[in-house]
């Protein structure tokens, strides 16, 4: 690998806005509030906050220093820095599937991605066609038919009639966008766009908070809706939902999803760092920022808006609908109670929204472009062009499968939610146990510049991979059955998983040829030598 | 709103505000070893 060319991160703040950029997406703002208000309130945040000191920010830290210490060797792809840490194939093969995770994942997301876009410029351009002084009722069925009609919802290959050209063009535009950046690279491209994309992420969650917090009392006959009590609805804790293990489990489950620890993409962001950079401090940092943005700014906006327009039955419906349901098909509705502002607010909140899911879906394809330079001594411009033309693939796929969601959902359980616990569990195994604690601490200690509590040492080997696999048991057990029933249930979902397949058998293939080249070349990818 | 909504809600907010004003802090007061030039290395 040493002769390989490689690429590196430009500044330190660089890589933790990339990776807060990876973890903070569409979740922090509709997910959390939706969780947090159907889970207790307040309480919600008891577990919330104790799975973050638990297996959040522990394994986010062996995640960043693993992937440090591949880079030390001069591995970037997770099957290879997988295998030093296992000391062997079996690791290797595990680690496939942190790279099937985030490439199997940007196939649907850059469509998700597409509806920010598309509801961005169309709130430029006059709004989506939610009546301003119409009831309710009515308000609601033009949102929720403007929703359909753009993600294709009613029925398979509906985009791609006549009718929903602007949903293609959104894509087309995005997905551009995308690869645009990912072909410049991980500094010029990656870097450089999180580095501005945050910060305008921020300064538009800030106004957009503004704007909420000082909507006061809108509608003086109905003077429940407030912004107070919008604020009751997320925050006022029934403590009683503690005794119930399901408000741990998705307390748990949304730390776990939101930081996106087990994705693939930490252990490859950070394996461009050099071999002195900080770990510790900036692991933090990255999920501090993802914290504020969360709890932040998605538990102070998303529902008191909808409070205060919609009302407690109202809001209560569209958190039952589900977190996309709540932020394309309701809040186009509460838009449209803001007058004049109507427009301006939803394009803020569509644009926040749209870098809150580019910024996530840049560093999808980097672990997958790393591993095909990696194992097959591909150049960046020749494994980049194979991972896009893999992507426009998966994305024509999740175009034509519209029907209900049902493809991009199964992806989305089977890659992006079940397979995430398992490359967790395995790398925080592999950490602690494998690799060793000790070596794992003084792995995060080098050139940290910050120590970390010697408790953790404790959390990292015993606590998380236990709380982990508690977790993992209690999700498979609530949702295996009807998931395995759903994923043949369409057209769209076989599919899905068809694609799953396939993906995680083109990758195996890519590692065996990859792990045959290294040894051939007398790499030292079982790491009998140990990098200091 | 209640008074368990208010301090649950200040105490979280102060938290999150709080841990990413600090370690923004230390990461921008601890300097850089070099500055690496954008793109691809050596």
């Amino acid at each position: 690998m040493a002769s390989e060319q490689k690429e590196q991160w430009g500044t330190r703040l660089g890589v933790i806005l990339a990776v807060a950029g990876s973890a903070v997406g569409l979740g922090n703002f509709l997910r959390f509030p939706g969780q947090a208000a159907a889970n207790g309130g307040g309480a919600f945040l008891i577990p919330y906050f104790a799975a973050l000191l638990l297996l959040g920010i522990p394994i986010g830290w062996a995640e960043w220093a693993m992937g440090r210490y591949g880079g030390k060797k001069g591995f970037h792809s997770a099957p290879a820095i997988m295998g030093l840490f296992a000391r062997g194939s079996l690791g290797r093969y595990l680690g496939v599937v942190g790279v099937l995770i985030p490439l199997a994942v940007s196939f649907y997301y850059i469509f998700l991605e597409t509806w920010t876009f598309g509801y961005f410029l169309k709130y430029l351009t006059g709004g989506v066609g939610v009546p301003q002084n119409a009831p309710v009722a009515e308000q609601t069925a033009a949102a929720a038919s403007f929703y359909n009609s753009f993600t294709g919802a009613s029925q398979d290959g509906v985009l791609f009639t006549g009718d929903s050209k602007f949903t293609i063009i959104s894509w087309i535009i995005v997905f551009a966008i995308n690869l645009n950046f990912v072909f410049r690279g991980l500094s010029k491209g990656i870097e450089k766009f999180c580095s501005y994309a945050m910060p305008a992420m921020a300064v538009c969650a800030l106004i957009v908070l503004i704007r909420v917090l000082t909507l006061g009392t809108p509608d003086p006959s109905n003077p429940e809706q407030s912004v107070i009590n919008g604020l009751g609805y997320m925050w006022n804790p029934d403590y009683s939902r503690l005794g119930n293990a399901q408000t741990w489990l998705a307390a748990a489950g949304q730390i776990f999803f939101s930081l996106s620890v087990g994705f693939g993409v930490i252990i490859n962001y950070s394996s461009y760092m050099k071999p002195t950079d900080d770990v510790a401090l900036s692991g933090l940092t990255a999920n501090a920022t993802n914290e504020l943005f969360e709890v932040g700014f998605g538990g102070m906006i998303t529902l008191t808006a909808a409070f205060v327009f919609l009302g407690l039955s109202g809001t209560t419906a569209a958190v039952a609908n589900g977190s996309f349901s709540l932020g394309f098909a309701t809040l186009p509705v509460v838009f449209a109670h803001m007058g004049a502002f109507e427009n301006i607010i939803g394009a803020l909140w569509f644009f926040m929204l749209f870098l809150a899911a580019i910024t996530s879906s840049l560093s999808m394809y980097q672990p997958a472009v790393a591993t095909l330079k990696e194992c097959l001594g591909w150049s960046h411009k020749k494994a980049t062009s194979a991972i896009a033309g893999l992507g426009t693939i998966g994305a024509i796929l999740t175009l034509w499968y519209t029907q209900g969601g049902a493809f991009w959902n199964t992806v989305d359980f089977w890659a992006g939610t079940l397979l995430i616990y398992v490359v967790a569990a395995v790398q925080i195994i592999y950490f602690g146990w494998v690799f060793g604690i000790e070596r794992g601490w003084k792995e995060i200690h080098s050139g940290a510049a910050i120590r970390v509590p010697p408790v953790f040492k404790i959390i990292m080997k015993y606590v998380a991979p236990a709380y982990l696999i508690i977790i993992f048991i209690a999700f498979c057990f609530q949702n295996l059955g009807p998931s395995l029933t759903a994923a043949w249930a369409s057209t769209g979902s076989r599919v899905g998983i068809l694609v799953i397949l396939a993906t995680a058998a083109f990758l195996l293939v890519v590692v065996r040829i990859g792990e045959k080249r290294w040894r051939a070349q007398g790499l030292d990818i079982d790491d009998n030598n140990p990098a200091s | 709103m209640t008074v368990g909504g208010w301090v649950t809600m200040l105490v979280s907010l102060v938290f999150v505000w709080g841990l990413t004003g600090w370690c923004f802090w230390r990461v921008l007061k601890s300097p850089e070893d070099e500055k690496v030039p954008g793109g691809f290395g050596p």
